[in-house]
């Protein structure tokens, strides 16, 4: 069985936009939730949220593709900067890095190439939010006295040479919004010709995604795969959906940074985000020959379903036990040996009480594991939480670090929580685990490469 | 040493029908499931029909479980295609005291798609906000609103994880649960990747396929200002001629097909009928644009020469290919082409042809109902046609069942579908042998 490295990391998130930026935050213990004020949210009981900083994405494509980045909705751009740091960091000469560069002459040492039709790229994704004022500027045209949609109007123009309706949305307008074109956009500009899926199951996406491309380079159909999972949620359609599922805590708005309590006796709901990761994963026989640096190495994979209800958490925690176990298996290692464990940790009490009984189940009675739930301190970006945790676990497996649990001062039922950075210890295996509201489960086991 | 992987029961709702039976004998008599759009009021859109699932009601089973409750079509649908593959699988019901499987054995790997169940609060509170003389929507307002009209089930009922979500309630699935959204390759990658965690071993049983509804105002709004789709409104049930020189476009269209798989072991244990066996899946991408296929299919090439190594096989071993054939002029020509490339001079003997041509394009879940066809086929030694073919294209030059559909020995089928901004995916299907 060929082995699996994780040799790039790129992230987006409150922070930043790098994986650098991530880590740091994290070590620092502090939040990156502020005020949500990209838009209007006065009207909203929760009125916070994990925002990406300001960024432009023609800054991380090649020139020639600076173009199509006006077709990007924010999920797909928060993807191409992702990976765009993952390759950088994996040293991967692709074809968009080398025109960025300006040539291969122009790459710094290092660098190599890897064959375009041995990478592949599996980004997960959530349901894209049409933008609601480009949306409504076309609706209004074709809207009754009433101010419903007039259907006919919105079918074609009232009077020849008018644009009234539908016209008035640019012609690769669902293109925008299909979550395939995270992986797509990403495929094109590194040309990544191996297989290329996009994984739609929520919070679990990223987990799914890296499970299925570790599949693919273990049994020999890549050598490289981009893998993660980026999205947005933090646009008025997804604070009505997540507010109108009662996830969010709305007793946070006047200190945001402490909001979201992870796993916590004062939990009271989640904090909308954005973000996600991408990352290099790749056959260790490739990564050695290139020199590349390795982070971690996949130890093992799980994956299961709740069977409840969708918004609805398995209570019992007996099937993310299932799935913890099984990625424990794969790793050949026993509940002892894992020394960091990032949970779902929503901060919604029903949600971290199963999380809670899940990892009792399988580590009850053996020295317990340091637990480090981030959405307190990126929110949840939906597609894009279990990314972050992902590279957070990497980075925590490289730099031998445990971060603190930021917000998670008085936590749960006799499970471990830093509160500042834990270092000197050995970090042998970390689990990341992954819930998502539609009720898929999906667990990573990371371990030090050696 | 991995597992093999056999088919031992399938299922589909289609605009041609809801049974397997019904279904194929419309397929193979050359009946068109593409009719004027009754779903809401398309009269003035640049095209006004698609293949609609016609009179479809939910099961009984399913409305009185409760659990189903403002679903999606899609999600119905799905329910209903897994229910027939499930008990043509023989499978027991998951609270019969018989159950003996272990529900951790059994997983879920769909490619559907999203839901558009918000349509109407989505227009009137976005209309209602907005404010002409900034000329951008009131947030404010529109909180206050969505706030009070939108419901929170149906919000979530609209996500493409959910027909996966239900199918895991319903039959008591626990083990690994995916659902994949590579647009119109989305379901033939669920089959195979559905595959690939079987012969593993991370499961015994897959429920896998797709399920889809664009049939909405902004689906088809969507694919309207793309101009892919036919716009011969005159003529629905001629409006879908994959690879003929006049076809102008694709038909929408929406569905379910499901499929058990099964590891041969498990299914030879439990002595359960088995209807074919997957043994080739490729996928890759053409990292090329996400507007246009590659020219020359670039990426289809690699899919299908993917799947017959993985299947072991040469070109000369596949006896039908169930063609993506969407009716559009790039794909058509281009699938042309990458059959020609990897089939060399064996393409002009291998007949091919497209469903969509009568069923439409079911999108996520076309790649299922295309799954299931070539099953049929190897079944009943017949080939569905391509209808609605009458003038030759000099760049589509192949046999491809034209208008009537044809007897022959097919042992080996393989069934092709493309994604909408370049994912591409093959899928090989045996007559079973022991």
């Amino acid at each position: 069985m060929r082995r699996v490295v994780i040799t790039g990391l790129g992230a987006v998130s409150s922070f930043g936009l790098s994986a650098e930026t991530l880590w740091q935050g994290l070590i620092s213990g502090k939040s990156g939730i502020g005020p949500l004020t990209i838009f209007n949210a006065a009207s909203f009981p929760s009125r916070i949220a994990g925002i990406v900083p300001p960024f432009k994405t023609t800054d991380y494509v090649p020139k020639s593709y600076r173009k199509a980045t006006k077709i990007m909705a924010r999920d797909i751009e928060l993807a191409v900067i992702a990976a765009d740091g993952a390759v950088r960091s994996a040293r991967l000469a692709t074809r968009g890095m080398i025109e960025t560069f300006g040539g291969p002459q122009a790459l710094p040492a290092g660098w190599k190439t890897v064959d375009p039709t041995r990478i592949g790229c599996n980004i997960g994704a959530g349901l894209i939010c049409a933008d609601l004022n480009e949306m409504t500027s076309a609706l209004v045209k074709a809207r009754n006295p009433d101010l419903s949609l007039n259907l006919a109007t919105w079918g074609h123009s009232a009077e020849p040479g008018k644009t009234s309706g539908m016209e008035n949305l640019t012609p690769l307008w669902l293109l925008k919004y299909l979550p395939n074109m995270l992986a797509c956009h990403v495929s094109i500009i590194h040309d990544t010709q191996g297989p290329s899926n996009t994984i739609t199951c929520g919070q679990a996406s990223a987990g799914l995604a890296l499970m299925e491309a570790c599949r693919t380079i273990q049994r020999g159909n890549a050598d490289v795969a981009l893998v993660g999972g980026c999205e947005s949620v933090t646009h008025p359609v997804g604070l009505m959906r997540w507010s109108l599922l009662n996830r969010l805590t709305t007793t946070g708005n006047e200190d945001p940074a402490h909001a979201c309590k992870p796993l916590d006796k004062a939990a009271s709901g989640t904090v909308i985000g954005e973000g996600g990761a991408v990352l290099v994963l790749e056959d260790l026989e490739s990564a050695r020959t290139r020199g590349a640096v390795i982070y971690a190495e996949i130890a093992g994979l799980g994956a299961s379903a709740t069977g409840q209800p969708a918004g609805q958490c398995d209570s019992t925690g007996e099937s993310m036990a299932y799935a913890i176990k099984k990625a424990l298996g794969e790793a050949a290692i026993g509940p002892d040996d894992v020394n960091m464990i990032i949970p779902p940790g929503y901060g919604i009490p029903a949600t971290d009480a199963a999380d809670i009984k899940a990892i009792h189940q399988v580590f009850s009675s053996r020295p317990n594991p340091w637990v480090v739930g981030l959405r307190g301190a990126t929110g949840d970006c939906g597609a894009g939480s279990q990314a972050l945790d992902i590279v957070a676990a990497a980075m925590a497996v490289h730099q031998q670090t445990v971060p603190p649990g930021i917000n998670t001062l008085h936590p749960l039922d006799s499970i471990n929580v830093p509160h500042t950075p834990q270092t000197g210890i050995q970090l042998h295996h970390v689990l990341v685990a992954a819930s998502s509201m539609a009720g898929q489960n999906s667990t990573v086991v990371l371990k030090k490469y050696v | 040493m991995r597992n093999r992987v056999v088919i031992t029961g399938m299922g589909w709702v289609t605009p041609l029908g809801q049974t397997l039976q019904d279904v194929w004998q419309r397929l193979t008599s050359g009946e068109s499931g593409i009719a004027p759009i009754t779903l809401f009021d398309a009269r003035t859109f640049p095209t006004t029909f698609a293949a609609e699932v016609k009179n479809f009601q939910l099961p009984q089973r399913f409305v009185r479980s409760g659990r189903h409750r403002e679903i999606s079509r899609a999600t119905g649908f799905s329910l209903e295609a897994a229910r027939q593959a499930w008990m043509q699988a023989g499978l027991p019901e998951a609270d019969s005291p018989a159950a003996d499987i272990d529900p951790y054995q059994v997983g879920i790997y769909l490619g559907s798609g999203d839901a558009a169940l918000d349509f109407v609060p989505f227009t009137g509170t976005a209309i209602s906000s907005w404010d002409d003389a900034a000329s951008c929507l009131d947030t404010t307002k529109w909180g206050t609103r969505a706030l009070s009209v939108f419901n929170a089930l149906r919000e979530i009922e609209q996500e493409p994880c959910m027909p996966a979500n239900h199918l895991s309630m319903e039959f008591n699935a626990r083990g690994p649960a995916f659902n994949c959204l590579t647009a119109c390759a989305a379901s033939t990658q669920a089959l195979g990747e559905a595959a690939e965690i079987i012969r593993r071993g991370d499961a015994q049983v897959m429920i896998s396929g797709g399920a889809h509804s664009m049939i909405h105002p902004f689906g088809v709004t969507g694919f309207n200002r793309l101009t892919a789709l036919s716009t011969f409104n005159d003529n629905p049930s001629r409006a879908c001629r994959p690879f003929d020189a006049t076809r102008g476009g694709f038909v929408i269209g929406e569905g379910a097909g499901m499929l058990i798989l099964e590891s041969l072991q498990h299914a030879q244990k439990r002595g359960a009928g088995i209807l074919a066996e997957i043994v080739g899946y490729g996928s890759s991408a053409d990292a090329y644009r996400v507007t246009d296929q590659h020219p020359e299919g670039r990426g289809a090439v690699v899919a299908i020469r993917e799947a017959l190594r993985d299947a072991g096989m040469q070109p000369e071993d596949i006896h039908y290919i169930n063609a993506h054939g969407t009716g559009t002029k790039e794909n058509d020509s281009t699938e042309t082409q990458a059959i020609k490339t990897v089939f060399g001079p064996h393409a002009r003997q291998v007949p091919i042809s497209s469903i969509k041509s009568m069923m439409g394009h079911l999108i996520a879940a076309a790649g299922a109902v295309e799954a299931i066809t070539c099953v049929l086929a190897i079944r009943d030694g017949i080939l569905p046609p391509t209808a609605n073919y009458s003038v030759p294209d000099p760049e589509c030059d192949l046999d491809y069942v034209p208008n009537t559909a044809r007897p022959a020995r097919v042992d080996v089928a393989m069934s092709n579908s493309f994604g909408f901004g370049g994912q591409n995916d093959t899928l090989i299907v045996r007559r079973f042998v022991n």
